[in-house]
């Protein structure tokens, strides 16, 4: 029941304007991945494409090991949950999962129990004779996921579907999410500009940006060791610090960067490592620095902004060059705007990035 | 615990007084040609000719509906009518809302000039082209028939436009949802368009039975025979022979009970319009 997805150099114009260059992708069977990226980044483009509802203008895509892409929608074996649910507002929720089945002659008494099972499993069976406009976002946003679930397809589309449910209810719904793709097994993709939902929900993270795929991998992978600059920006929350450099020299075990604000650090970036200073800067979450304790020497950092978030302090200060800099502290740290502190780093925990946005590998 | 008691009064169901007056004087400004026929019509001729203003005073006689029921053309011409108003108002349905869906989600060539073509059909005055349909339908020995009747009025560029700005306004993500679950383009429209647009087809439906119903001009030119009037050609032609007609009061509840049927198709569908006006219909 669940499919592989495979996309070939796949590529989306417009006319003149290139939305998307040159993708290519393979999802295995079962996998959840999630496509994340900002705004305008061809996310949902690439999601249409694999659902049929837009052409592919090169490249070839495949569900299951079988070419779709010149397929009809509704032949291509997935189905997709739209982030407006697109329910038939004139059909009752039992009309509304029946639909897809009645168009592809599913007998009757298997529609019946197809829907009945899908309304059970998500709770919706006391409204099923309900029609939309009767129906909170949480219970449409359910109808549509039933909808899909109904088909049994190869796959599910999602285009960010939780976007329209408030706070609580999104943090339900993932949850549910993350149960129903252990229970049925099937392939899923996930759009959203959500990291949130991102980390939690994926086996694997599609970072896009501007047309392109920035990075695949497992969440933690991608958190860790993003491959580009922009990786490290879009995902973690402060944002991480970047740092320009102003020299790049070989120190005792590895490369030793002169570092804006810091002054010269020894890293374990091997020292033969190639890397223009030129546009190169040192990337470091604030989670990797410490406020050192008193009477410690450390980098001297002013204060401005405080945050307490209750289990952790957010400190934006400012070096003594007047770069900017977000340390992470421990929720109880007494840090008071204003005051000068000094920061510790932890140099194994550095992110290198070159002019071109790439990260330089090794040393962490 | 308990619901708490409701004690406000919305303020729009207090309408000031002077506005109740107003609106009081209007309606029956309105109501009063309306009075005056019925009342014409419940008296008998022979009163009526010492003067009009017996209405006033009793005996009051229904003689004249009953003369209706026995002598008239009038049945004929009620027929007439209500062929040529459902024909003409089904046509229009139909053929609007085949137009409005494909100026709405078809893609074909020159689309938005076809559609601008349509729209000057609102600017073009039927006074205009009535002489050419005139000798066109009678090329097509189309005059004293139903068709005749019925046909010019199918084309129309507001129920073109009303129907497009309807499908229009409907989510494109459910056109999308219906292809990915294997309904065919026809099936799309059958069973999901045109469901969501009901509210519409009645608005229209209705004003066109209502035009189609009062219609006079075209009846007028294209009916010459007798038997083909439609009711409102029938009722001025007896009107026009006042001399010859059965007296004022039968001409009164002729034209009651040509309007009669107009009137109960509104009273029937009049909730549907109030939806559709109201708006809200797609969500
Ligand atoms: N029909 C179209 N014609 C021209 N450009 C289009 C069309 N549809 C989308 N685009 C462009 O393609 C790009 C990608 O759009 P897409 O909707 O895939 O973005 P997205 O990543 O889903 O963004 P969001 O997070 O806001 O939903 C955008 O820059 C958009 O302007
Ligand atoms: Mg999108």
């Amino acid at each position: 029941m669940s499919a592989s997805i495979e996309l070939e150099n796949v590529s989306k114009r417009y006319g003149a304007l290139t939305v998307l260059d040159d993708i290519s992708l393979s999802i295995a069977a079962g996998e959840f991945v999630v496509f994340l990226g900002p705004s305008g980044c061809g996310k949902s483009t690439l999601l249409r494409m694999i659902a049929g509802l837009e052409d592919v203008s090169s490249g070839t895509i495949s569900v299951g090991g079988r070419r779709v892409d010149t397929l009809p929608p509704g032949k291509r074996g997935v189905a997709m949950v739209f982030q407006s649910y697109a329910l038939y507002p004139h059909m009752t929720v039992r009309q509304n999962m029946a639909f897809g089945l009645e168009n592809i002659g599913v007998p009757k008494d298997e529609i019946g129990r197809r829907v009945k099972a899908a309304a059970q499993t998500l709770e919706i069976d006391h409204l099923i004779d309900r029609k939309p406009q009767k129906l909170s976002g949480g219970q449409r946003q359910r109808v549509a996921i039933g909808r899909a679930i109904v088909k049994e397809p190869a796959a599910f589309l999602f285009d960010e579907p939780l976007s329209n449910l408030d706070a609580a209810l999104r943090g339900r719904t993932r949850l549910e999410l993350a149960q129903l793709h252990a229970r049925l097994g099937s392939t899923m993709i996930f759009v959203t500009h959500d990291q949130v939902e991102a980390m939690t929900l994926a086996d694997r993270i599609v970072i896009m940006n501007a047309r392109r795929i920035e990075q695949i991998g497992t969440p933690m992978e991608i958190y860790q060791r993003p491959a580009t600059r922009f990786v490290a920006s879009f995902i973690g929350s402060p944002t991480m610090n970047f740092l320009p450099l102003t020299a790049i020299e070989k120190g005792q075990s590895g490369l030793a960067l002169s570092v804006a604000g810091l002054g010269r650090v020894e890293t374990s970036f091997p020292s033969q490592t190639k890397i223009d200073v030129e546009g190169a800067s040192l990337g470091i979450r604030a989670e990797d620095l410490s406020i050192s304790a008193e009477g410690e020497t450390g980098i001297p950092l002013k204060a401005e902004i405080v945050e307490r978030l209750g289990d952790r302090t957010l400190v934006y200060g400012v070096l003594g060059d007047g770069s900017k800099l977000t340390v992470e502290a421990d929720g109880r740290a007494a840090v008071r705007a204003g005051e000068v502190l000094q920061v510790r780093l932890a140099p194994d925990t550095f992110h290198l990035f070159a002019a071109d946005g790439r990260a330089v590998r090794g040393g962490q | 615990m308990r619901e708490p008691e409701v004690t406000y009064k919305p303020e729009s169901l207090t309408a000031s007084r002077p506005l109740l007056w107003g609106a009081a004087v209007l309606s029956l400004i309105m109501m009063a040609p309306v009075a005056w026929l019925v009342g014409l019509s419940i008296k008998s001729n022979q009163d009526l000719m010492m003067g009009t203003d017996s209405v006033f005073r009793f005996p009051y006689t229904l003689v004249n509906y009953l003369n209706i029921l026995h002598s008239s053309q009038v049945f004929g011409w009620l027929l007439n009518s209500v062929i040529v108003a459902t024909g003409h108002t089904l046509g229009v349905l139909v053929l609007s809302s085949l137009a409005g869906y494909g100026f709405a989600r078809l893609e074909f060539p020159f689309r938005r000039t076809v559609f601008v073509i349509v729209l000057f059909g609102l600017a073009v005055p039927e006074q205009a082209v009535i002489i050419a349909r005139h000798q066109m339908f009678s090329w097509l020995n189309l005059h004293n028939t139903y068709l005749g009747l019925m046909l010019p009025g199918f084309s129309s560029a507001f129920g073109v436009f009303l129907m497009t700005q309807f499908f229009r306004a409907i989510p494109k993500d459910i056109d999308e949802a219906a292809l990915l679950d294997n309904a065919s383009q026809f099936r799309i429209f059958w069973k999901i368009m045109l469901p969501l647009t009901l509210p519409a087809q009645a608005t229209l439906g209705i004003f066109t039975f209502l035009g189609a119903w009062n219609d006079y001009w075209w009846p007028l030119i294209s009916a010459t025979r007798k038997e083909m009037y439609t009711l409102t050609i029938g009722i001025a032609s007896s009107q026009t022979n006042f001399a010859q007609s059965e007296g004022l009061g039968f001409l009164a509840a002729q034209a009651v009970f040509a309007s009669l049927p107009a009137i109960i198709v509104y009273l029937i569908f009049q909730r549907h319009i109030v939806t559709a006006v109201s708006g809200g219909a797609v969500k």
